[in-house]
């Protein structure tokens, strides 16, 4: 186990009430909860593993199906392969899930209606719920929700429902690791963003080359020293 | 039911609010603020978390708790903005800004003048209300001199008493002296930019901000984190107001700040007078009123002008300040040009280093280069830095579309954010739109924020001829820079439709004449000696440069007069 992940763990276990802290805010319906800080979320470890998206796991907020779908929708748009670590590697899907249960409360019925749309456009062009297409027929969906053509939709539009999960899974991808995705800093490995430095050196900003000054910084490794 | 009694009442304690708090309690004047955020600490502001202040605007209004709202034209129905940038807390926006500080050119105080003598009376469009200001460079440039060295701005001039100096902007206008502290260390964003710049002829320079370079009044020096836009500073390097005029104000004694306070009204009596406001408490509580000599209203535009047309009577049917009909009119926004270059042969790390618009060439702004034949008046700044301002990889996903034929998803998405993330910079042409009295803040009949209040809802649409061509000729010198530069890949992104843009300005405008403006130059309204409104709502036209700084010289300006002028002789200024 390396040294980040000892601190990782010891965050873990050292936050666990900030589990507790995130449902509460989830019983704050609407504004109310759009105002609260975001609240630091228990990584994977800590809620029901999405590793299987068959569906039939239930997550934080999102149900079995619904968790199927968004986790084979964020692939799509930022695919994994070896060496390329994607949304499924990233976790993303947790990172969704938990804003749901949390800061996005407000946007439950945006989710739960647009899932419900894609669902039925799919059953209806392709006979079956967009987690069950291959890969090349989930694609033309998605492009087709990008384009605005999909038909079916009222609210969200699909443009709409696209635009959103998009943001969200870059989100997933690139925030820190508290929050849920980015799971192992699979994101920020992927682009090269070295996380949260406090400082960079005169050296540091002279290079044209890749940054290679130290390990990837995030909040947990912050947090002791926000705690003196 | 809470009444107190002061000299002065500020609502709004930001850029201008925290300087008035200082300036006036230095002065021995008794001032209250009321502030509708909290007031944060710097120890507030460790945890550099890209997801929570710039993705969801932690520092930032909510938009469902306060909305403003936008539409195109008076045709169409206004939807909430979905992303404010202004700010909520004591100090304001200062406190998340990008910290660019300029001082604005010579003839942005008289473009109505400089383009009728240079270009003639038709050279501006027939349906823009653009006036002079009421006041020349040479007399704010003392209390431009004032801010950079009270609060703190680290640059390199370009134009000493007339003197001009290679490696500062060249185009600005005489300075007194230098600045405080040197120009911040130039990044690879800025590198890459003045290389490509250079070539081309033109004039780069480090952009003067607001974040000290060195030590400086005992805060310590940038450490080139990147976490500047959207973020408060964790070392108090950014010389917001929160950690330069606030605690000047604390030290005098008589300054008292209010958080969590919302100003409803603004109170007036049948002689003509304001005699105080009152506000919603923390505790949810209505009647809270502060009696005061002087009413200041130091919001951002929006609710500076809300608060004056809530504030109408029998006496002031349209609302305080609103005789002529001026309030709310003329408003003005910055539109974004951007362009990206990105390369197979270096990296440029833009996540390193203050944010925001890093380095910049002035010689397409203001009037600095001849419009003749161009088919528009006025131009842009135009910098290099991260796409969304902030270098982080969300900010920099969510602003960089990519280049023509590749998606915005899926596996070549993948590969050209992987690649390119480290190995790119974006240009963004700030331009000076000009004001057209249809562009307008009013009070939204249907959408209400939590205190129920009206929401502030503005017309606005940049479409004009005049700024399509300018924006037009921008995004043709950004792809210029951007090749120059032997990027692999330039490309610009597309303009957003009738988009509301950024830096909002108006409202209340500054002039020469009561039949065309709200204010005199001091921010004293017309209709109401002991009034006043101060802010870049004064401001009758924007330029290219961002606002800050000039209305931070404004308030050391209207603290000089109220302390100097007005309370030795209470009444009209001019």
């Amino acid at each position: 186990m390396s040294k980040h992940d000892e601190a990782r763990r010891a965050f873990l276990v050292g936050t666990a009430i900030g589990a507790g802290a995130a449902a509460s805010v989830a019983l704050v319906p609407g504004a109310l909860a759009q105002h609260q800080p975001p609240q630091p979320a228990p990584a994977n470890t800590t809620v029901p593993d999405h590793g299987d998206h068959s569906g039939g796991g239930y997550g934080a907020w999102l149900n079995g199906e619904e968790s199927a779908a968004i986790a084979a929708f964020a692939e799509r748009l930022m695919p994994g392969e070896p060496g390329k670590p994607g949304a499924t590697d990233a976790g993303v899907l947790n990172y969704i899930d938990l804003a749901l249960a949390g800061a996005y409360a407000d946007q439950r019925d945006f989710y739960r209606r647009g899932i419900a749309q894609l669902d039925a456009y799919c059953r209806k062009t392709q006979n079956a719920p967009f987690a069950q297409l291959p890969a090349a027929r989930q694609d033309e969906v998605i492009a087709a929700l990008e384009q605005d053509k999909a038909e079916g939709f009222s609210w969200p539009s699909a443009q709409a429902f696209f635009n959103t999960v998009r943001t969200h899974t870059i989100e997933g991808m690139f925030a820190d690791p508290v929050y849920g995705g980015n799971k192992d800093f699979a994101g920020w490995r992927l682009v090269g963003f070295p996380g949260a430095h406090p400082a960079f050196s005169p050296a540091d900003m002279e290079s044209k080359e890749a940054f290679v000054g130290g390990a990837l910084i995030g909040l947990q490794a912050q947090a002791p020293s926000r705690r003196t | 039911m809470a009444t107190e009694k002061t000299d002065v009442v500020i609502v709004g304690v930001g850029a201008v609010g925290g300087i008035l708090a200082a300036e006036l309690g230095k002065a021995g004047m008794k001032v209250i603020g009321l502030e509708r955020g909290p007031r944060l600490k710097t120890s507030d502001f460790a945890p550099l978390d890209e997801l929570r202040y710039f993705q969801r605007q932690d520092l930032r209004p909510d938009v469902k708790r306060q909305p403003v709202t936008w539409r195109a034209n008076a045709n169409s129905r206004a939807t909430p903005i979905q992303s404010l940038s202004y700010g909520n807390q004591a100090g304001g926006g200062t406190v998340h800004y990008g910290s660019v500080s300029w001082r604005f050119h010579e003839d942005d105080f008289r473009v109505r003048s400089q383009t009728i003598e240079r270009y003639g009376a038709n050279a501006i469009p027939e349906d823009s209300s653009v006036i002079d200001w009421p006041l020349s460079y040479a007399q704010l440039e003392p209390y431009y001199d004032r801010a950079e060295y009270e609060l703190g701005v680290s640059g390199k001039a370009g134009n000493l008493q007339g003197r001009r100096i290679e490696g500062g902007n060249v185009f600005e206008a005489p300075r007194r002296r230098d600045y405080p502290l040197p120009a911040l260390q130039v990044d690879q964003a800025g590198v890459n930019f003045e290389a490509a710049a250079k070539k081309l002829g033109y004039h780069p320079f480090s952009t003067p901000r607001a974040i000290i370079s060195q030590a400086y009044k005992g805060r310590p020096a940038c450490t080139y984190c990147g976490f500047c836009q959207g973020f408060g500073c964790h070392v108090a390097a950014k010389s917001s107001i929160l950690v330069t005029a606030l605690p000047d104000a604390d030290a005098t004694g008589n300054f008292k700040l209010i958080t969590g306070a919302m100003c409803y009204r603004v109170n007036s009596d049948n002689s003509g007078r304001v005699t105080g406001v009152s506000y919603y408490g923390p505790d949810g509580s209505a009647d809270n009123t502060i009696e005061a000599e002087i009413v200041v209203v130091a919001p951002f535009i929006y609710d500076a002008v809300r608060l004056l047309l809530l504030s109408k009577t029998t006496k002031f049917p349209n609302g305080l300040a609103n005789s002529r009909g001026h309030l709310g009119k003329h408003i003005m926004a910055h539109i974004g040009a951007r362009a990206f270059a990105a390369f197979d042969d270096r990296h440029v790390n833009i996540y390193m280093g203050p944010s925001a618009q890093k380095h910049t060439i002035d010689d397409f702004n203001a009037d600095n280069f001849d419009h003749g034949g161009l088919g528009f008046i006025r131009g842009a700044q135009i910098s290099a830095g991260p796409a969304g301002l902030e270098g982080g990889p969300i900010g920099t996903a969510m602003n960089m579309p990519p280049p023509p034929g590749v998606p915005r998803w899926g596996a070549r998405y993948r590969d050209f954010f992987a690649k390119y993330y480290t190995r790119h910079l974006a240009m963004t042409g700030q331009t000076e739109n000009l004001p057209y009295a249809d562009q307008t803040i009013d009070l939204d009949p249907d959408i209400r924020d939590a205190w129920g209040l009206p929401a502030p809802r503005m017309t606005y649409d940049w479409r004009r001829p005049n700024e399509t061509k300018r924006i037009e000729f921008i995004n043709a010198k950004l792809l210029e820079i951007g090749r120059a530069m032997g990027a692999t890949h330039v490309w610009r992104s597309p303009s957003s439709p009738g988009s509301p843009g950024s830096h909002h300005q108006g409202g209340a405008r500054m002039g020469s004449d009561p039949s065309n403006s709200v204010v005199n130059r001091y921010g004293q309204t017309w209709d109401i000696p002991n009034l006043f409104v101060i802010g870049s709502s004064n401001f009758p036209t924007s330029s290219g440069f961002n606002p800050t700084l000039t209305i931070q010289a404004l308030a050391y300006m209207s603290a000089d007069a109220m302390v100097n002028r007005y309370r030795k002789n209470p009444g009209p200024l001019i």
